[in-house]
């Protein structure tokens, strides 16, 4: 599968809620091995672009097409090619890490490649706790875990270092830096530390 | 049955049987109305349309109670995109559905139990009694999950949930209502045939909920 050429293309995204303008004119494309930034200031609509990339969210006018092997693929079958997390995103609290994580994995994932992410992020010890009892830098890690463990072509993450701790940054840039060159990663956020592990991106306040 | 179904289903009752406050009050509202019905009564001897009102009336209070909560639940929770992102509409309403239909009967069952030896009703046709239980619970079950999807997209809670799912269940409470007075009073064994009614009604309502949960549930 990750052999695969994968490409999305963003054409004149625009986005209103009622009368007001988020933003227009979005256009850009993406192919394996480019990494983007998404930035500007609060309430510019970062989250919503990503989520319009993702198809979670409907764009007012303009389209988003991702293409496999040139084959443009439907709405509907998006989400078998990313791997999406955001502070939206929330693992059930009633849950413990490792039944979250057995939760969202097709029968397929090893249980050595889930517990190798969980010593990666330092949550193996924790596997076993219900999601309640974690910090909110825990349940980041844990989400982005989620994001990560299907080997997904495209990551995309909103806000992916919030709540982070300095080693919880670094095991994430290490694992981001590793895995780049083999797919597309897609980063909505302010911090300088994500915008300068992309490639390239947009300000959403031009 | 599609092992991915199977899973979300799994994590239902888990999450149910950690955080119980929500099946628990179903069944307490299901017995304590019982109870109380009984201990009004004092041993008055109803007849059977007044029982089977009666019956079907907690039945549909009780399903009103629990019911919703199971998509409530995942908005109030925050848990509906995490879901939404690893699993299709289609998944989500059957895997909802079947633990709604299963939560129901289960109420179904204590409440029947309950109803019958605290007021002392013993059915003639014990058969058609049961049948006409299973079946208006699935009906109502299947009813109460695509409002209860609707309802928590709309982010209004319970009240609108009782409100809307009334008007819908009342051909299911009125067809249910003369086939538990009948299998009582022991008249018109013909009434067996109100049974297909009820679960052609679950039939064309679980069809219609299946091929629109997708816009429901998603923006799109």
């Amino acid at each position: 599968m990750q052999n695969r050429s994968i490409s999305i293309k963003a054409d004149k995204i625009e986005k209103r809620f009622g009368n007001a303008l988020l933003f227009r004119n979005i256009s850009f494309n993406l192919a394996k091995g480019d990494s983007f930034y998404i930035t500007g200031p609060n309430g510019s609509g970062k989250s919503t672009l990503l989520q319009i990339l993702a198809g979670i969210q409907k764009p007012t006018s303009g389209s988003v097409i991702y293409k496999a092997d040139n084959s443009e693929v439907e709405r509907d079958c998006y989400k078998n090619f990313y791997g999406f997390t955001g502070p939206q995103v929330n693992p059930y609290d009633m849950l413990t890490a490792a039944e979250n994580l057995k939760f969202t994995s097709p029968e397929t994932v090893d249980e050595h490649l889930m517990n190798g992410y969980l010593e990666k992020f330092e949550l193996y010890k924790h596997r076993s706790k219900p999601v309640k009892y974690y910090s909110s830098g825990m349940k980041q890690r844990l989400r982005l875990i989620h994001a990560l463990l299907n080997d997904p072509e495209i990551l995309m993450l909103d806000e992916p270092c919030s709540n982070l701790d300095t080693s919880g940054r670094d095991i994430l840039y290490r694992i981001l830096g590793e895995i780049k060159i083999n797919k597309i990663i897609i980063i909505a956020t302010n911090e300088s530390g994500d915008i300068n592990l992309c490639s390239k991106g947009i300000n959403l306040e031009q | 049955m599609n092992s991915r179904i199977l899973k979300n289903i799994k994590k239902d009752f888990l999450i149910e049987f950690r955080n119980r406050s929500a099946v628990n009050i179903s069944f307490a509202f299901a017995g304590i109305t019982t109870l109380s019905v009984s201990l009004v009564a004092g041993g008055t001897p109803f007849p059977p349309v007044v029982h089977a009102i009666i019956f079907w009336i907690i039945l549909f209070f009780s399903a009103m109670s629990g019911l919703a909560h199971i998509f409530i639940r995942e908005e109030e929770e925050k848990n509906s995109l995490f879901l939404s992102l690893y699993y299709t509409p289609e998944e989500i309403y059957i895997s909802k559905l079947i633990f709604n239909v299963v939560l129901f009967l289960s109420i179904s069952v204590i409440v029947t139990f309950l109803y019958l030896f605290f007021l002392q009703v013993l059915p003639s046709y014990k058969f058609l009694f049961f049948l006409t239980v299973v079946s208006g619970s699935i009906a109502i079950a299947s009813v109460t999950t695509i409002l209860g999807a609707m309802v928590s997209k709309a982010g209004s809670g319970s009240s609108l949930f009782t409100v809307i799912s009334f008007p819908v269940l009342l051909p299911v409470l009125w067809t249910a209502i003369s086939l538990t007075s009948v299998s009582i009073d022991g008249s018109g064994v013909q009434e067996y045939r109100n049974i297909i009614f009820l679960l052609a009604f679950s039939g064309v309502i679980v069809s219609v909920s299946y091929l629109s949960f997708k816009f429901i549930w998603t923006e799109f």
